[in-house]
């Protein structure tokens, strides 16, 4: 499955080639087109992220469209090679050395899950390229995932997901909290920083429970959390899990509250339990910047490419902003850098203090006229910590009669 | 007090399912003398099956039925196509080919049905008070037809002529087949009757949790676990032991933690092997 990129609009590619050669001849040879810049789009178009995976492919698409039509980046076009993660680290790893090795990409971008992430970062690091990623693992951030400093993360950790739980939870009041956690780095994550964020806040947590996957009966489990009588559960938590666990408190009679993390407390597990039992459950993601500029273009190259609204895939904001951050890079880091030259350049373009811009042209040109940029992106404001990681906003949904309802958002 | 009691119910629907898983694993290791790691996948596929059956009639009987029909046909055609074709070799062999074939049907399953979780659409109800003790109607719906299962397992095991055949063969391949017993029909009913048992503990676990094409293979550990514990290759050891596993599994949580739950089967296997390599019920066997 290859697609090549290509620009919507044919006459904007060549007024934009044709400008840019304009260019090379004014500057002089220093600047003349170099080969293109290949990206790897491996994004999970089947398996578990497949809602989410072609609408993230598609705005990869989009967004190298937009800046190949301003000329480029660092004098080069971009050109996308596409692949699918099929959700799955082994079928994830076959893909990206295929693009390392064959197609010989200089970054992968969009990775879905932390299990495919966590599976792909070994080869990106061995072959010094970008691996850009939506996943919530902290693991990501540090060594050895993290050794090069060459993986940023568009998503917010799962320990930032927890910190946001906290905050809601002050927000509805409760008082007596309890925490179940899959035992993953991705489940103990939430709640751990859930944890330590509700305890800053002079709270305590009344019961823990880290618990298997793929268990028959979560009933033990939940007894021991109901034993400590909480007002609110909070879980780390996937779909099937969740499933079980909330079949058989429903059916226990219980009526404590439930903050539950988005990829679980989903339309799936609305379909799988019903509306009454799933009333009143608390689901929490991260939302995108959807007052900016940027999210304006972001949401019209969706709607384009998709026919549905930006707002419905925050993933999609998050690979929309992985092509312009790349893209401004190369840009401020000028012809032929090399990955070491363009990763010095990305907390340069992304980070205060700098003029905030909102598209890549606009950003281009600032860049030209020897400014100081802070691209303001469509998924989060889009500042990288020194580990690689940005602070989205996080909806506040509350399911009512069998639908998600966004009450609030939170920032933390 | 009602905790336990509580505990000891959800255990002995857990160890149902790994009861009935186990009872296919011994058969299929008493008779056809190999560890078949396709049961889980087999339990997979009866689960999707019941899911169907389910679906179409509203029926949890019927899903149980399609299951058990689906799972028995999986079972013979694994017979004729592959272990038929490598009997006699080593057990090594057929244990190797039955991974194979645990893996051919779980991505079948997966292209057919997608990845993400399916469920049983049944009405959730409040469960009923006994002396202060919940009792889940669905767990009386389940354990009942895990019971019937095992009646009619243990039914033609103990009561029909195949049955009788099948026990021989399991004692003394050399002398049933001396005294006339044929083993290819003693074969076809083993793998009719291993796959069914496997399928309905499939469609069982289905609607207790969710159904996604990797369930059967979750459930294999335990299943083997009990296996060897009721004294591997006897029937009603496997039935037992699966019971003591389930109910041990949810009982000791509350002491040795949550995330040792499925590490007490392994306990259960290793302390069996050392202490007691017969298992509960089986008989010292030599090597023929």
């Amino acid at each position: 499955m290859t697609t090549r990129s290509f620009s919507p609009d044919r006459r904007q590619l060549i007024a934009g080639g044709a400008s840019a050669l304009a260019l090379a001849l004014t500057v002089g040879p220093a600047l003349a087109q170099g080969a293109p810049f290949r990206i790897g789009a491996l994004n999970p178009i089947t398996g578990a992220g497949s809602p989410y995976g072609s609408g993230m492919q598609k705005m990869i698409q989009a967004a190298v469209a937009v800046v190949n039509a301003a000329g480029g980046a660092g004098g080069r076009m971009l050109e996308v090679i596409a692949e699918d993660t099929q959700t799955n680290p082994q079928a994830s790893v076959l893909a990206a050395k295929k693009l390392i090795e064959v197609n010989q990409v200089r970054a992968i971008l969009g990775t879905w899950s932390s299990g495919v992430s966590l599976a792909v970062a070994p080869l990106t690091n061995d072959a010094d390229i970008f691996l850009f990623n939506t996943s919530g693992a902290p693991a990501l951030s540090n060594p050895p995932a993290n050794a090069k400093g060459l993986l940023y993360r568009f998503q917010a950790t799962n320990d930032r997901f927890g910190r946001a739980f906290a905050e809601i939870a002050v927000k509805q009041g409760f008082k007596r909290a309890a925490t179940m956690a899959f035992n993953n780095a991705s489940g103990i994550g939430n709640t751990a920083g859930f944890k330590r964020a509700w305890e800053a806040k002079g709270n305590q947590v009344v019961a823990e429970v880290v618990y298997e996957p793929n268990q028959t009966s979560y009933r033990a489990e939940l007894q021991r959390v109901l034993a400590a009588k909480p007002d609110v559960i909070v879980m780390g938590s996937f779909l099937p899990d969740t499933t079980i666990i909330l079949r058989e408190w429903f059916q226990a009679g219980e009526t404590n509250k439930w903050i539950i993390p988005g990829w679980a407390a989903n339309p799936q597990l609305i379909t799988a339990l019903g509306a009454d039992a799933t009333e009143g459950l608390i689901s929490v993601d991260s939302v995108s910047n959807e007052t900016a500029a940027s999210f304006a273009a972001f949401d019209a190259a969706h709607r384009t490419a998709t026919g549905q609204a930006g707002i419905d895939n925050v993933y999609a904001a998050m690979t929309w902003d992985m092509v312009m951050t790349l893209g401004l890079a190369m840009e401020a880091a000028g012809p032929n850098a090399n990955t070491a030259a363009i990763n010095a350049k990305i907390r340069e373009i992304a980070n205060p203090p700098g003029e905030e811009v909102f598209t890549f042209a606009a950003a281009k040109a600032a860049l030209a006229a020897g400014r100081k940029i802070n691209y303001q992106g469509a998924s989060s404001i889009l500042d990288f910590d020194q580990f690689g990681d940005v602070t989205p906003d996080f909806g506040v949904f509350f399911i009512t009669k069998g639908k998600l309802e966004r009450r609030y958002v939170v920032k933390i | 007090m009602i905790f336990w009691i509580e505990l000891v119910i959800a255990g002995i629907v857990s160890g149902l399912v790994i009861g009935l898983t186990a009872l296919s694993i011994t058969l299929v290791f008493g008779i056809a003398r190999f560890p078949n790691a396709a049961a889980g996948d087999i339990m997979t596929a009866g689960a999707y099956a019941a899911l169907w059956g389910h679906k179409a009639t509203g029926l949890l009987i019927v899903g149980g039925l399609a299951g058990a029909g689906v799972g028995a046909a999986l079972g013979l055609a694994a017979y004729w196509l592959i272990f038929q074709k490598l009997a006699g070799r080593a057990a090594v062999s057929l244990l190797v080919a039955s991974i194979g074939l645990g893996f051919l049907i779980r991505a079948v399953l997966g292209v057919m049905f997608g990845h993400s979780q399916q469920v049983f659409q049944m009405p959730l109800v409040r469960p009923w008070r006994v002396e202060g003790v919940r009792v889940h109607p669905q767990d009386l719906t389940l354990a009942a037809v895990a019971l019937a299962a095992l009646a009619v397992a243990f039914g033609i095991l103990y009561l029909t002529p195949v049955g009788r055949r099948m026990r021989a063969v399991a004692d003394d391949p050399a002398l049933a087949r001396i005294s006339g017993i044929s083993p290819q029909r003693v074969m076809t009913a083993l793998w009719l009757l291993a796959g069914a048992i496997a399928a309905v503990a499939g469609g069982i676990l289905g609607a207790k949790t969710v159904v996604s094409p990797e369930i059967g293979w979750d459930m294999l550990l335990p299943a083997f676990a009990a296996a060897i514990l009721g004294g591997i290759g006897n029937p009603l050891g496997a039935a037992v032991a699966g019971l003591i596993l389930g109910i041990a599994q949810e009982v000791a949580t509350p002491f040795v933690g949550f995330t040792y739950k499925l590490a007490l089967a392994f306990l259960v296997m290793l302390v069996v092997l050392l202490v007691r390599p017969r298992g509960l019920f089986g008989r010292i066997e030599g090597v023929r």
